[in-house]
């Protein structure tokens, strides 16, 4: 029985043992519904032993009440009888009669009341014998004296055989008495002690249950003070937190807007002393033709005076160095630009809108029509999930890329492109724009879409800047860029968007 | 334009001013032109009672100077009762929009973008320079 009760209990002190407060008011209230039950089963119990025990009195009663009635119907048959005996008048005799018809009577109930008592039922059996004799020399005595034989009749009177019987049954009849007397004290005794258990009983649960409710409450009113204080250290750290990303996002635009502004000074401080490169270049070289026109001037009329030297000099090497600084002056001016074009796309407000993207990319693919027409490339543009973000950006980032792949197809295979796209989970949108094409080492996965950094054999027109272009652009919108390419086998690049562009510069932090 | 007017050109880089003055000249524009390489002493200059001496003027103003920017040399010109109907042409590399409107807005008459290619540059210049030679300027009271 412990053996198995023990798991039971080891999973109640475990369940008690944790210290959170829903089981702890749960155990409280289980242990005032226990007591609660105790108290109602001892209420119950000593209701039922009171009814025992007025049943038990009530039959003490009874009997007590029998047994002398049976000793008073006794003494009237015999008060009749020495009446008759006295007298010799018919109607002391009716007294006895009648006592003695009434006895037998008295004698059952007597006996059915104490049957089964193995106190009183002997003792009952006695009274009922000493009664019956005490009858029967009665009867004998007033058959005598009907026949006339007072003398005799008196004689068994006088031989106190009666008295004799009569003693014993008061002693019988006493004897009862004090067995039932003796046996409701104890009763009352018993009655009361339980009662007084009852009473303490139900004081104690009483107490136990307001004490249970206090505990209750008060573990409550803890709890309800932790949660206040929770909630009050939340709310400060929240505010905290509210403000410290209000200073982030603040300190975030001013860097960024800093970085912006910089890119955008420098480019332009960089312009200024280009232009007097460029500008000077084109001066010397008009100074140089001038020189060279003279020169030729002077070989037509005096040609020993020139020296080979100077002609080489004016001819070859300053229209060639010329030529240098114009290129390199030209290809600076171009990454200026480029820097001043992407610090520009930082500037720009987005704007976000539903777009078909299917219609947009079908429009992109139009406009290069005439470029994969020529090389004999196809581009497959397929049904396209739609896009909330900023138009101009996402056609920039999509043309870019587009024109990225024709301009990087393999010549020695008829060129596919293909546009697809699908929603992932999280509120992400992935597009896939794979080509067929060259391909890109390993090693510059990362490396293209740095500014002004390219890979592969450099065979093509460009600045590199469209990867670092997009890439920003893609960024801006909340997105990112990554490639899986195989050199030789091709390129597929993936753009990931959140469906929804969400500014993060909005309204205060702007 | 009438010989008279004088030519105020504010202008950090020598070399900028160079080409500029070269290809004004190429132009056929022989007006006077004066050159300062600071805001501080083109502002000396403009607001001194020599000027008022000197008849009608034209300016033109680079945005980039090392003292002090372009546009606040731009706003005390077109805030003073005297300066403000000289005509200001804005000559700078900056081509960003909103500082064109800006220039617009506090008054300038002409914007110019100095185009890094010298052909052009010097194309513009000399346009400019047909513009000039038909364009009429107020004289400075």
């Amino acid at each position: 029985m412990i053996s198995a009760l023990r798991p039971t209990l080891l999973a109640l002190a475990r369940f008690v043992r944790t210290p959170t407060l829903g089981r702890r008011v749960a155990g409280l209230m289980v242990l005032a519904i226990v007591l609660m039950l105790v108290l109602n089963l001892s209420v119950l119990v000593l209701i039922q032993r009171t009814v025992a025990f007025n049943d038990t009195v009530d039959e003490a009663q009874q009997v007590r009440l029998v047994s002398r009635e049976v000793l008073t119907r006794l003494v009237d048959a015999e008060t009749g009888q020495r009446g008759f005996l006295l007298t010799e008048r018919l109607e002391y005799l009716s007294i006895h009669e009648e006592a003695t018809q009434l006895l037998p009577d008295l004698l059952q109930e007597l006996a059915g009341l104490t049957g089964g008592d193995p106190d009183l039922a002997p003792r009952v059996e006695r009274v009922q014998e000493l009664s019956d004799q005490r009858l029967a020399v009665m009867n004998r005595s007033i058959s005598l004296a009907r026949t006339g034989r007072m003398d005799e009749a008196v004689g068994v009177l006088r031989s106190d055989q009666g008295k004799l019987l009569m003693d014993a049954m008061r002693t019988e009849i006493a004897a009862i008495d004090e067995i039932q007397a003796t046996r409701l004290q104890f009763r009352t005794r018993q009655s009361e002690w339980a009662g007084n258990i009852t009473v303490i009983a139900n004081a104690l649960g009483g107490v136990m249950i307001l004490v249970l409710a206090g505990a209750s409450a008060w573990l409550i009113r803890r709890y309800v003070i932790e949660i206040q204080a929770a909630r009050d250290a939340l709310d400060r750290t929240n505010a905290g937190l509210e403000h410290q990303v209000r200073d982030r996002t603040f300190e975030l635009t001013r860097a960024n807007e800093e970085i912006q502004r910089f890119a955008y000074i420098v480019s332009h401080d960089l312009r200024a002393p280009l232009v007097n490169v460029m500008g000077y270049t084109s001066e010397l070289e008009q100074a140089g033709r001038i020189i060279d026109k003279q020169m030729t001037a002077v070989e037509t009329r005096a040609p020993k005076l020139v020296e080979q030297d100077a002609l080489t000099a004016v001819r070859e090497d300053v229209p060639e160095a010329i030529g240098f600084i114009r290129a390199s002056t030209e290809k600076m001016d171009r990454l200026i630009n480029a820097i001043l074009k992407l610090s520009r796309e930082g500037r720009r407000n987005l704007v976000p809108e539903q777009l078909d993207m299917t219609l947009m990319v079908s429009n992109i693919a139009d406009s290069v029509r005439h470029q994969t027409q020529a090389s004999g490339a196809e581009i497959v543009v397929e049904s396209l999930p739609l896009l909330e973000s900023d138009r101009l950006s996402v056609e920039q980032i999509f043309g870019n890329l587009i024109d990225n792949a024709i301009k990087y197809l393999d010549a020695s295979r008829s060129g596919r492109i293909v546009v697809s796209g699908e929603e992932a989970a999280g509120g992400w949108i992935v597009y896939r724009i794979s080509d067929n094409g060259r391909g890109i080492s390993d090693r510059d996965h990362e490396r293209i879409f740095e500014l002004f950094r390219r890979s592969g054999k450099q065979d093509r027109p460009g600045e590199g800047l469209g990867l670092a272009f997009v890439r920003n652009s893609v960024r801006r919108l909340g997105g990112d860029i990554t490639l899986e390419s195989e050199l030789g086998k091709g390129s597929t690049f993936l753009l990931k968007f959140p469906t929804r562009l969400i500014l993060p510069d909005a309204g205060e932090y702007a | 334009m009438s010989h008279a007017v004088k030519i105020v050109m504010v202008e950090d880089d020598l070399g900028h001013a160079k080409l500029i003055e070269k290809n004004i000249r190429r132009a056929n524009i022989s007006n006077e032109i004066e050159h300062f390489a600071d805001g501080g002493s083109a502002m000396d200059y403009l607001f001194s009672e020599e000027v008022r001496l000197n008849g009608p003027m034209l300016i033109l103003l680079d945005l980039n100077l090392p003292d002090m920017s372009g546009t606040d040399i731009l706003v005390r010109v077109k805030n003073d009762e005297r300066l403000r109907r000289a005509p200001v042409v804005i000559l700078t590399t900056t081509d960003d929009k909103h500082e064109i409107q800006r220039c617009y807005d506090l008054g300038c008459n002409v914007y110019i973008t100095k185009p890094v290619d010298y052909e052009s540059f010097a194309g513009a210049i000399r346009q400019l320079g047909l513009f000039l030679s038909v364009m009429q300027a107020p004289d400075i009271e």
